[in-house]
């Protein structure tokens, strides 16, 4: 695995479980350290002159301060030597290039080169040299992307560019060429589709990457180098200070950014399906193990809780009804085209004051009748009403433990209930619902696939509870009171009944059976 | 009045634990299920008591049930397999609850080694427990690891409709426990039957059985 650039241009080479080679260009190494893996973290790349010379380095961080050792003292010695060691360090050089591209960035990297674009725009056209020497396109002639330019014509014929997005979308198969894999995941993702659908502002490839500056993907740069942040400014403000954003600033790569939870080309909706909790269990492997040791019904939990629920301590809940094929084992997702969740939903809820058990119910079979009976239920999933509070991620021990947050009736997490749809490329169509289905009898059916002890307790089945509590304390009490009542009159048939019985014994007739007294004698 | 043995230990044990047992499983699941109302103890605890002690009387049932059917105590349940003569004797017995013991009546059920029961407890306690207290059982397991027996729950749909089945017979076994204890202390004396359900024996009067 490898944790640095392993470009022989730079004065390192270094690989994980392996040699820390420093070396001087065109020389071999001139000293080696072992790397214990993962223990040392590229912090972020640095570049200066020096000297006169261009000089290329890293900071080099150590995974805890403590263990800052005589190893790692020498790594950033090693560091600051390679900086003044004329010969040792890296220096900008465009010997590497092709004469084409040298040609090319003559004019082109020259600041302040501009196109001005049919919309207004201003589009850049400089590319700086040192900045493409760095970039992992270095060893691409300007050609191999821009095909389109006819050399007899560039520059002096005016080529019309509508926007910059246009001129975006008009290079992004270019990308493909090379980047098949991502570029599939890509079109796979939630931003292609938000393209297709015609957004403005869905991410193209030049949106992330600049293609003349691009740097390699395993160098960890600061968090707010992070394009996501661009358009998903409040949700990446909040990750900046959660636990996951303060402790990528402190650790490095150590811990997640955006692409390692959300993936970095195949981007989908995160409430769809499971979420991202797989991707929270890829790194926190033994979550389930320790849940398992003290929260009852762990797995319950992890099926039906998203993991901000419980870890997000501030945010705020909300129960998420999700229409869901129970044949098919998923979430149930509108045909692309067919748009009817809106419309059934608007019909059944007449009031807009979200939907009742009842229209719930109805709306249920509605979907039933599209698809062999029963094939459609609701399952219902806790989670935090916001991608913002999602990113609100505390330490482990600030987590709500507290089982009283919801397994009490009137809990927070259970006055905001949604029905939700997924839309073909997954986002969550919703409508509201109201809250007292959780609590509803005849919402037993519809509701079927969402309950919490306690918190979404069916209210009638409390008043029967009452109900055969008082008729098994009051019965028994009526009939003692009956019972007491009937003294007197048990007590003159039980005096006729004894004087009967004298006066039939003392006339001795057969066939009388003995009284107590004589059988206990005749046992005896 | 004479003694007869008619609760063998380990139906005394059986009971008693199962007495002790459904009280704790009541007490807690209130405990679960209104945490608003009472918190007596933590929900965590409440759940876990709850579950260990459903698997206490799980076993327990089977005790139960390996007494009754590797013995011929078994009759007890079945001491006539006459359906006509069963149910006229259950509304005799009722009749003798509603009219007859406030008059001063003789019970209509005279017990003996294999007549404990009257016929309106014969054919309570075998619907009991060879239906309720199973299915009772057989929710709490269900419910008690919902993921693990997920396929199951779904196909009796959903947990919702489980835990509303739990929730019933546990309304049911709330009354139960005060109507049981009532109609126990209608013996000849108030604890006659709690008695003899300790030593075993039961003080019954000395008229033949009919």
């Amino acid at each position: 695995m490898e944790i640095g650039v392993t470009r022989r241009k730079y004065p390192w080479d270094w690989r994980d479980g392996g040699l820390l080679k420093l070396c001087g260009e065109n020389r071999g190494p001139l000293f080696t350290l072992h790397i214990r893996r993962r223990s040392f973290l590229v912090y972020r790349s640095i570049a200066g002159n020096y000297g006169g010379n261009q000089m290329k380095g890293f900071w080099i961080m150590n995974k805890t301060f403590q263990r800052l050792t005589q190893q790692g003292l020498i790594m950033v010695g090693a560091v600051a030597l390679s900086l003044f060691v004329p010969g040792m360090a890296a220096q900008a050089d465009d010997g590497d290039l092709s004469e084409e591209t040298k040609a090319c960035l003559e004019c082109h990297d020259k600041k302040g080169l501009e196109k001005k674009l049919e919309n207004q725009e201003t589009l850049s056209l400089h590319v700086s040299t040192n900045a493409f020497l760095e970039s992992v396109h270095k060893d691409n002639d300007c050609t191999d992307c821009h095909s389109d330019i006819d050399e007899a014509s560039h520059g002096k014929t005016k080529t019309l560019i509508k926007s910059r997005r246009e001129n975006s979308l008009s290079k992004q198969d270019v990308c493909r060429d090379c980047h098949k894999k991502n570029y599939k995941q890509y079109e796979d993702s939630l931003h292609s589709a938000l393209v297709k659908e015609g957004s403005k502002d869905a991410p193209l490839c030049f949106d992330c990457h600049d293609p003349h500056v691009q740097d390699s993907v395993k160098i960890v740069g600061s968090i707010a180098e992070t394009p996501c942040a661009r358009c998903h400014e409040d949700i990446f403000k909040a990750y900046s200070t959660d636990v996951h954003g303060l402790e990528r600033i402190t650790k490095g790569k150590a811990a997640p950014i955006c692409a390692d939870c959300h993936k970095a080309h195949d981007v989908k909706a995160a409430s769809f399906g499971d979420g991202i909790k797989d991707s929270c269990l890829a790194c926190h492997k033994d979550a389930v193990t320790q849940h398992q040791d003290w929260l009852p019904n762990a797995a319950r939990h992890f099926a039906a809780i998203s993991c901000p629920v419980c870890h997000a301590p501030g945010a705020q809940r909300r129960v998420n009804l999700r229409l869901y094929d129970n044949v098919a084992g998923r979430q149930v997702s509108e045909k692309s085209g067919v748009p009817i969740f809106k419309k059934r939903a608007e019909a059944a809820d007449a009031s807009s004051l979200g939907l009742d058990e009842r229209a719930l119910l109805s709306l249920l079979k509605e979907f039933n009748q599209d698809e062999a009976q029963g094939r459609t239920v609701l399952r219902g999933r806790l989670e935090v009403r916001s991608g913002i509070e999602a990113h609100q991620l505390s330490e482990k021990s600030k987590a709500i433990k507290d089982c009283n947050t919801c397994h009490q009736a009137g809990a927070e997490p259970f006055q905001s209930v949604t029905l939700t749809i997924a839309s073909p490329d997954g986002r969550p169509i919703r409508h509201g619902v109201q809250k007292a289905v959780l609590t509803s009898l005849t919402a037993t059916e519809s509701v079927r696939g969402f309950y919490a002890i306690g918190g979404t307790r069916i209210k009638l089945l409390d008043y029967l509870l009452l109900l055969v509590v008082l008729g098994a304390i009051g019965m028994p009490l009526l009939h003692m009171t009956i019972k007491r009542m009937f003294r007197n009159i048990r007590e003159q048939d039980e005096a006729a009944r004894l004087a009967q019985r004298a006066q039939t014994s003392s006339q001795g007739l057969p066939g009388d059976r003995p009284s107590a007294d004589e059988s206990q004698q005749s046992r005896s | 009045m004479h003694k007869l043995y008619v609760n063998p230990l380990p139906v005394r044990i059986w009971h008693w634990a199962n007495a002790f047992g459904f009280v704790l499983l009541i007490a807690t699941g209130v405990q679960m299920r209104y945490l608003d109302l009472i918190q007596v103890v933590p929900f965590r605890t409440a759940v876990v008591a709850h579950n260990w002690i459903g698997f206490v009387l799980i076993a327990n049932f089977f005790l139960w049930l390996g007494f009754y059917l590797f013995t011929d105590k078994i009759k007890v349940y079945h001491p006539e397999l006459s359906p006509t003569k069963y149910f006229r004797a259950s509304f005799r017995q009722l009749q003798f609850y509603g009219y007859g013991i406030f008059k001063g009546h003789p019970n209509p059920h005279h017990m003996n080694a294999y007549r404990k029961f009257n016929a309106l407890q014969s054919m309570s306690y075998q619907i009991i427990m060879l239906l309720v207290v199973p299915l009772q059982f057989f929710t709490g397991v269900l419910l008690w690891d919902i993921a693990h027996f997920s396929s199951m729950v779904e196909t009796l749909g959903g947990v919702r409709v489980v835990n509303t089945v739990h929730v019933l017979i546990f309304i049911f076994f709330t009354g139960f426990i005060f109507i049981h204890s009532y109609l126990a202390s209608l013996s000849h004396t108030p604890w006659g039957h709690f008695k003899a359900m300790i030593t075993g024996y039961e003080e019954v009067d000395d008229e033949p059985a009919q």
